[in-house]
């Protein structure tokens, strides 16, 4: 992004009546560049509030990093550079860089550090923090070559990963990391050594937009897609299976098809953090099967759910795995070798990302690599996500059941030996209850995301309520898979958040969240702050159950009506937390 | 009208959104409160985006009025209309 650019863009969205968002950002440096191009990408990742970053007198990084705690920032991002540890570590100070200086220069870098970790140990765990460890290279101060480590440095670099080490442990602070592949450092020059002398303006403009990209991206992170469906031959492995025979395909060192190797341990190391992983493959489905049953296999055939092996259009295919997710196109990514074939799912499913595997562009495929972590990554991974492949696998089962019962419906629902687990007020410390909020579609009230700090202040408010909801059943957990906030008075009760995920639908799930609303609180009515949205079609006829039509917007609904219509309930609750 | 006087009025409007039209043309350091350091910066900035310039920060504090930058990029080879 050019400065023009990001001017522009902080210009577009000002004196709007959109909510705002706060974010401080701490810095040692003048931070002219830096605060404008992190304005201007936090404010395209939020468009739909107003930002403003605001910075504290420079100069004294911790004693800044101190104030976060009184401060109404709804963010932080703090860029920390070598002279916030000891002024004789950058240009601006003549301090001395001789051996005895080094000496008080290590001694007072670690004790600062010390301070900065304390003071990000203040930091309230609803400000979400982005934290940039140095990136300017160190002035020449030791005594050895500039390509060779001194022990000076190596104790320098050592403590200020120390630093980061322990207050990584906090889940609201974030560090970026600079050896990531995917943001090497580009060719451009990063340090402006004439605008540090003359203005004290450290980072070049193209270093400041980079860095501030980096810190909004953190700071607001993409919702990671949620499947993979893969194609099988020349992707998954090396060779057509149907014609040199399951045995002869390969994805090793020896055979020089190490990629398909390397492919295949991502999409395993991607279903045990809970991406759900499909295969869509024009193929023999015996021959798929013969070769998922080799030993040497890295993604084990009870990883990949569903398979989708047969000669049908590829599109067709990825319709049936979407409908099984029960998902929707645009939180899942397709790989596969051929261009015709990704053109293909792409012309069905526009909104899909989809990505050709290419063999023979190893430079590519080594990117690929890179970028499906990225597509797939989270900040943290919770117990639901290691549910969630079984979970669909025994949603089947459970689907299967269903139908095979038939007009006996309530029968099977009767024999689920279904358990709730409705918890109160714990959703501020669990960090599921927003994510599910912010990644739920088809079963959400309105639609609303929420920021950490926005979903902090929203629990914080006078008579608020929040309610979480586990299910399990005899065919296996879901986990926390609903949650409910709004406020309630004995007069009324409101609901202005309800999300459900899709892998809990046909369980009256719904039901007996409202169920046990009604019973905790005596409000005769509950007014539920409906809004339709594009995908929220589920919860609209769920609604139309109760209403008779379906809701445009906000609508009460009666405890009498609700005990009138409400299906029976089978499962059996049982009080976790109060 | 000149190209650059255009331009360079695009590049005020950016920086000091409040001035209107008439203002950007005339407009000093002295006659612009937010005209500060630091707006002198981001002004230089937007100018060299624009301009594919390089201004030198040595200049910058001469340069304090809509007309001393406009010559001095017309006398540094950006006088095109």
């Amino acid at each position: 992004m050019q400065f023009r650019e990001a001017l522009k863009t902080i210009q577009e969205n000002s004196s709007t009546n959109r909510p705002t968002c706060r974010v401080l950002l701490v810095t040692g440096f003048t931070p002219l560049h830096l605060q404008t191009f992190l304005q201007a990408h936090l404010q395209r990742l939020l468009p739909t509030k107003q930002l403003v970053v605001s910075t504290r007198l420079y100069g004294d990084l911790a004693e800044t990093l101190f104030g976060i705690e009184s401060s109404t920032a709804d963010m932080c991002a703090v860029a920390l550079e070598w002279p916030d540890l000891d002024p004789r570590l950058g240009f601006r100070q003549l301090g001395g860089w001789g051996p005895r200086e080094i000496a008080d220069i290590l001694v007072g870098a670690e004790s600062r550090l010390v301070t900065i970790r304390e003071s990000l140990a203040a930091v309230p765990s609803h400000v979400p923090l982005a934290f940039s460890l140095p990136t300017l290279a160190l002035p020449p101060i030791f005594h050895t070559p500039s390509w060779q480590l001194s022990a000076a440095e190596i104790r320098l670099r050592n403590a200020v990963g120390e630093l980061a080490l322990r207050i990584s442990e906090k889940p609201n602070i974030r560090f970026i990391n600079a050896h990531s592949q995917q943001v090497a450092e580009p060719p451009a020059p990063i340090f402006d050594f004439k605008g540090e002398l003359l203005a004290g303006l450290p980072y070049t403009s193209s270093h400041a937009d980079r860095l501030g990209q980096l810190l909004a991206q953190i700071l607001v992170p993409a919702q990671p897609k949620k499947g993979l469906i893969t194609d099988l031959d020349d992707t998954l492995w090396a060779g057509i299976a149907g014609e040199i025979g399951p045995q002869s395909v390969s994805w090793d060192l020896a055979s020089n098809t190490q990629l398909h190797g390397l492919y295949q341990q991502l999409l395993r190391a991607l279903a045990e953090q809970g991406v759900l992983i499909g295969v869509a493959s024009k193929n023999d489905p015996d021959i798929v099967e013969a070769a998922f049953r080799r030993n040497d296999i890295l993604l084990p055939r009870d990883y990949v759910f569903p398979v989708e092996v047969h000669w049908n259009a590829k599109s067709e295919s990825v319709a049936k795995i979407l409908d099984t997710w029960n998902i929707d196109a645009d939180s899942v990514v397709f790989v596969d070798d051929s261009s015709s074939e990704i053109a293909e799912v792409q012309a069905a499913h526009p909104g899909m990302e989809c990505i050709r595997f290419d063999a023979q562009d190893y430079a590519g495929a080594h990117s690929l690599l890179y970028r499906l972590r990225d597509l797939f990554a989270k900040p943290t991974i919770t117990e639901e996500d290691g549910m969630r492949r079984e979970s669909l696998r025994t949603g089947g089962v459970f689907r299967a059941g269903a139908q095979q019962h038939g007009a006996s419906y309530e029968n099977f629902l009767r024999e689920a030996e279904s358990k709730i687990t409705p918890d109160f007020n714990n959703a501020a410390a669990n960090r599921r209850s927003l994510e599910l909020v912010n990644k739920t579609n088809q079963f959400n009230l309105n639609g609303i995301r929420y920021t950490e700090s926005e979903w902090h202040s929203k629990l914080s408010l006078p008579g608020s309520f929040s309610l979480m909801v586990s299910y399990r059943d005899k065919y296996g957990p879901l986990g926390v898979i609903a949650t409910l906030v709004g406020q309630a008075t004995d007069a009324a009760l409101t609901v202005n958040t309800w999300v459900m995920s899709c892998r809990a639908f046909g369980r009256r799930i719904e039901h007996q969240c409202l169920k046990l609303l009604l019973e905790r609180f005596p409000a005769p009515e509950i007014l539920l702050e409906f809004a339709p949205t594009k995908r929220n079609g589920y919860l609209r006829e769920f609604s139309e159950s109760f209403l008779g039509q379906k809701p445009d917007g906000p609508f009460k609904l009666s405890r009498t009506v609700f005990l009138e219509k409400c299906p029976m309930l089978y499962h059996q609750v049982e009080m976790d937390h109060d | 009208m000149t190209d650059l006087r255009h331009r360079l009025a695009q590049c005020f409007s950016l920086v000091f959104p409040g001035l209107n039209e008439p203002e950007v043309y005339s407009a000093s350091s002295a006659s612009v409160a937010a005209w500060d350091s630091m707006a002198a910066i981001i002004l230089a900035n937007v100018i060299e985006e624009e301009f594919q310039v390089k201004l030198d920060y040595n200049v910058l504090p001469d340069l304090v009025s809509f007309d001393l930058i406009e010559d001095y990029l017309k006398s540094n080879g950006n006088g095109t209309s």
